[in-house]
């Protein structure tokens, strides 16, 4: 301390001298918390970072932080539920964040100007690996071990890479310029894609696993699930995939005067507003589910995308919730009807849920034709020793399998999927992990990340905005090959990331600094060694927790010191 | 949300908090380098002696920040005074000066005289507590606006005598509870109404005269460059919790200030010439038992007695009759109004 004579006057600014951090017993912390967009997403983007980084003027980096888990953007923005804005805590004050359509500009973006993926194609000095499949997870998982330097051989039994995204996606959704140019990109990487390759016809799994270090197996669920009613099956029953494989590849599809559609997914309601547009008159569909509403249990809703659901209601596709086919109506082989009845997945004993069927309910649907779309199983050939007799594989949530510690599963095949984007994240996984396996590291962890909550953020800071609506064909404009939902423009999307909470990571508001009474928060030149713009100077701060408590995003702590 | 709850909240949050991983905690970073570089000016320095999550610190932190370094700052006696100038340090990296209680107005008065006839521009801020303003050194005030001295008072309003102990004073507010005012059989807390100390200035007819709050940082930024740019008197009144005094946690003082300003017992309002010129609007103002229920100073309003309920109400009143004078319930979605005057943007407020 400088000794001043008495009578004299003190220096300016010599309170430095007094260490006011002594006082403390809890210190503030930044504590980089999962967002909910995150932790909910499947294939682990982390729509808050790609988020930041658009606010800071750079789309660009924000797409390559997009693309460090999906290489497929553009692609999932269109056939995703979205589990991101399902999760987004703005949904607490008004709208949830339009994620997917700010993930949808960048993938556009990144297609019209050519952006190339931040990987080092000329890396090559990893270990070769097989990937079966060049459906979404498999290219999930190419991409990822090219990332990652390993060299890799895609074999995919069809002419084309892409999988269900090419042979069940209609075009109103996924428009296939865009599948092209980012699968095209993505096998640009280096990769060895070997299309028209059949396991079990052109090359046998051993063969595989004599000349790669690990394989990754993703074939999908391609072969349709037995149906019939009662053991009734009417003489020309077509299942609803193939329809809508053959619609796409062929352009063809029955045009029955009116149609039942059983089943309760993506296929179901793709394949119902394929055959409304082509000029069936009724269409039905008859589903075990409940539909989306305000008070669905989530657990037994239709397992579509919501806006889907609601396109097709507005195309006029009748929706037969809680029923399931008792009885066809034939008079000789041909169908002249069916008995539906009203059902519900109950409790039953020992915990397992059955279906109930409610006596009394029946009633009479007259239809021309049903359709199967129940759901797919894995095409057992050339998987027979890995598979038995199960429909699908059985594996760990980083895709390993019982019977090889060479083999990893992801995808659709596993049974326990069903989305284009946890197809991406298994992929991801599963690359992680032969990566970790090749060289020692350390397995990736699947378990969710703890998230913030609503009430952990300060909204006090924030206000209401609406969020942006992305046009949409009208009803009479919609065909069988425009793109029917359109995106954002450049300042729609800059309204959109402006709504971002930033939950749980510093949203550089300049709050902790503007609001600390003892000047203990300060400003650094260059982004600070965690990733915030701010350190605390724990030499003065006595732990008052103003700035957490201030804290819009709930990044600042108070931990005991 | 009552004050059990948000306690309780808060609690959990910090033990939350423990658990989670921490980031940044290691000084990787060249701290008294770093503090030089500060893209602000810095009036007042750490290492000043004020509490924990002190209303006036930061009040004083802003002001000085937004008018300085051309200052000249004179002070009342008040935590202010000695908080930041524990001999032979001072907290201040401005000229500053204090002799007395009262005088805070009268001794600008004179540096300003004396600056006039050197014939420089530095300006003078003279800086009080609720104390030192509405009461001991309010003849002083009235004495320095009526001689139309080019002086900016600011008054640092946290509603008792804090420096000593807690003492009511005349900015104290209707029932709130104060060593010299205790709720008992006789009264609930302090009897008399809050001094409106706004009208008094306002009837000497000055050039600008504002309120503010520490919860909206920007909008006391703004005030304070608009009222040095004013050559003549002019007035700010600035509402600074004191966590002590009130009986809050450190660090609720910001909520509580911007509880005042929502409630409507706390106007955040602009005079010219002794004319209200601006509000900041109410988007949805609060009920005042929102307010009431953090500080321990009205915790004998959330008691059984049947006069709990009655000044309760008399407090709703009160702030229902401020909405209602200064017209300060808003019409729709203002970017300056109570919600919108504190949103946050990355790169910070832009104000």
């Amino acid at each position: 301390m400088k000794q001043l004579s008495r009578g004299a006057f003190a220096l300016p600014g010599t309170s430095l001298d007094f260490k006011t951090g002594t006082w403390r017993n809890e210190m503030p912390v930044h504590t980089h918390w999962g967002a909910p967009c995150h932790v909910a997403c499947p294939a682990g983007e982390d729509a808050q970072a790609y988020i930041a980084k658009m606010m800071e003027g750079h789309p660009k980096q924000a797409w390559e932080i997009l693309v460090q888990a999906n290489p497929l953007p553009a692609t999932t923005a269109r056939v995703c539920p979205h589990f991101c804005e399902q999760a987004c805590n703005r949904k607490h004050m008004d709208q949830p964040i339009a994620i997917h359509l700010i993930e949808r500009y960048l993938g556009d973006e990144a297609i019209k100007n050519n952006w190339a993926y931040p990987v080092d194609v000329s890396k090559e000095d990893g270990e070769p690996v097989c990937v079966v499949g060049a459906g979404p997870a498999g290219l999930s998982a190419a991409y990822h071990l090219r990332r990652l330097g390993h060299p890799v051989t895609l074999i995919d039994s069809l002419p084309e890479a892409g999988g269900l995204l090419r042979t069940a996606i209609p075009v109103t959704r996924l428009p296939r310029n865009v599948l092209d140019a980012e699968v095209g990109r993505l096998l640009k990487l280096g990769i060895d894609f070997k299309p028209r390759t059949s396991l079990g016809r052109d090359v046998s799994l051993e063969q595989l696993m004599g000349e790669h270090a690990y394989l990754f197996l993703a074939p999908g669920a391609a072969k349709s699930r037995h149906w019939s009613v009662d053991g009734a099956v009417p003489s020309d029953l077509r299942e609803g995939l193939g329809l809508l494989k053959e619609w796409l590849v062929v352009g063809d599809i029955p045009k029955p005067k009116s149609v039942a559609i059983h089943g309760g997914g993506n296929t179901a309601v793709d394949l119902a507003r394929v055959m409304k547009r082509a000029g069936v008159a009724d269409v039905h569909v008859i589903t075990a589910s409940g539909l989306p509403g305000p008070d669905a249990d989530p657990k037994d809703v239709l397992n579509v995308v919501p806006r889907e659901f609601e396109q097709a209601v507005e195309e006029g596709i009748v929706f037969h919730a809680h029923r399931t086919i008792q009885r066809l109506l034939m008079r000789g082989s041909k169908l002249v009807g069916l008995e539906m009845v009203h059902l519900k997945k109950l409790p039953g004993a020992g915990g397992r849920s059955s279906r109930v069927a409610f006596e009394g309910t029946e009633t009479v649907l007259h239809v021309e034709m049903v359709v199967p779309a129940i759901g797919e199983v894995v095409e057992p050939q050339g998987f027979e020793n890995l598979l038995g007799h199960a429909d699908y594989f059985k594996a760990d949530p980083i895709g390993q399998i019982a019977g090889s510690d060479r083999v990893l599963v992801g995808g659709d095949a596993r049974g326990d999927r069903g989305t284009v984007t946890a197809a991406i994240g298994d992929g991801r996984l599963a690359a992680l992990a032969i990566h970790a396996k090749l060289t020692g590291g350390e397995l990736p962890d699947p378990k969710r990340r703890p998230f913030i909550d609503y009430d952990k953020l300060n909204v006090n800071y924030f206000e209401p905005a609406a969020r942006a609506v992305e046009p949409m064909l009208a009803l009479e404009q919609r065909n069988d090959s425009d793109e029917i939902e359109g995106g954002l423009n450049f300042a729609q999307v800059t309204h959109e990331i402006g709504r971002c909470f930033s939950c749980g990571n510093c949203l550089a508001c300049d709050n902790c600094w503007t609001l600390c009474p003892d000047n203990a928060v300060i400003k650094t030149v260059e982004r600070a060694a965690d990733g915030s713009h701010y350190v605390f100077d724990y030499e003065y701060c006595k732990g008052c927790g103003l700035c957490a408590h201030e804290c819009p995003c709930g990044y600042i702590g108070m931990v005991s010191d | 949300m009552d004050s059990t709850k948000l306690k309780q909240e808060i609690q959990e949050r910090r033990a939350q908090m423990q658990s989670a991983p921490k980031e940044g905690v290691a000084g990787q970073h060249n701290m008294e380098e770093l503090r030089k570089l500060q893209p602000r000016y810095r009036g007042l320095e750490a290492g000043h002696r004020a509490c924990q999550g002190c209303g006036e610190a930061l009040a004083a932190r802003l002001v000085t920040e937004a008018a300085g370094p051309d200052v000249i700052l004179t002070n009342a006696t008040g935590c202010l005074e000695v908080f930041t100038t524990p001999w032979p340090q001072s907290a201040w990296r401005l000229p500053w000066i204090h002799s007395l209680f009262e005088n805070s107005a009268a001794v600008a008065s004179g540096v300003e005289a004396a600056l006039k006839a050197q014939g420089r521009s530095t300006k003078v801020i003279a800086q009080g507590g609720d104390g030192g303003t509405f009461d001991i050194g309010f003849q002083a005030l009235s004495g320095m606006l009526e001689r139309q001295h080019n002086i900016l008072y600011v008054c640092y309003d946290n509603e008792a005598y804090m420096n000593t102990g807690i003492q009511r004073s005349g900015s104290t507010p209707h029932a709130a509870m104060t060593t010299t005012s205790p709720p008992g059989k006789e009264r609930m807390g302090k009897r008399h109404m809050k001094k409106d100390l706004l009208s008094i200035i306002a009837a000497h007819h000055i050039p600008y005269a504002a309120s503010a709050s520490v919860a909206y940082p920007a909008d006391i930024r703004r005030k304070v460059r608009r009222a040095v740019s004013i050559e003549g008197p002019t007035f700010l009144l600035i509402h600074s919790p004191c966590p002590l005094g009130w009986g809050i946690e450190s660090d609720i003082s910001i909520e509580v200030a911007r509880l005042a300003v929502q409630t409507g017992l706390f106007p955040i309002i602009e005079l010219e010439r002794g004319e209200l010129t601006g509000v900041m609007p109410i988007r949805n103002p609060r009920p005042v038992t929102d307010y009431l229920k953090l500080q321990n100073r009205f915790k004998h309003l959330f008691t059984d007695d049947p006069r709990a309920r009655k000044e309760r109400e008399h407090v709703q009143a009160l702030a229902d009759h401020n909405i209602e004078i200064y017209q300060l319930r808003g019409e729709g979605v203002d970017a300056l109004d109570t919600d919108g005057a504190d949103t946050v943007r990355r790169g910070g407020v832009v104000d």
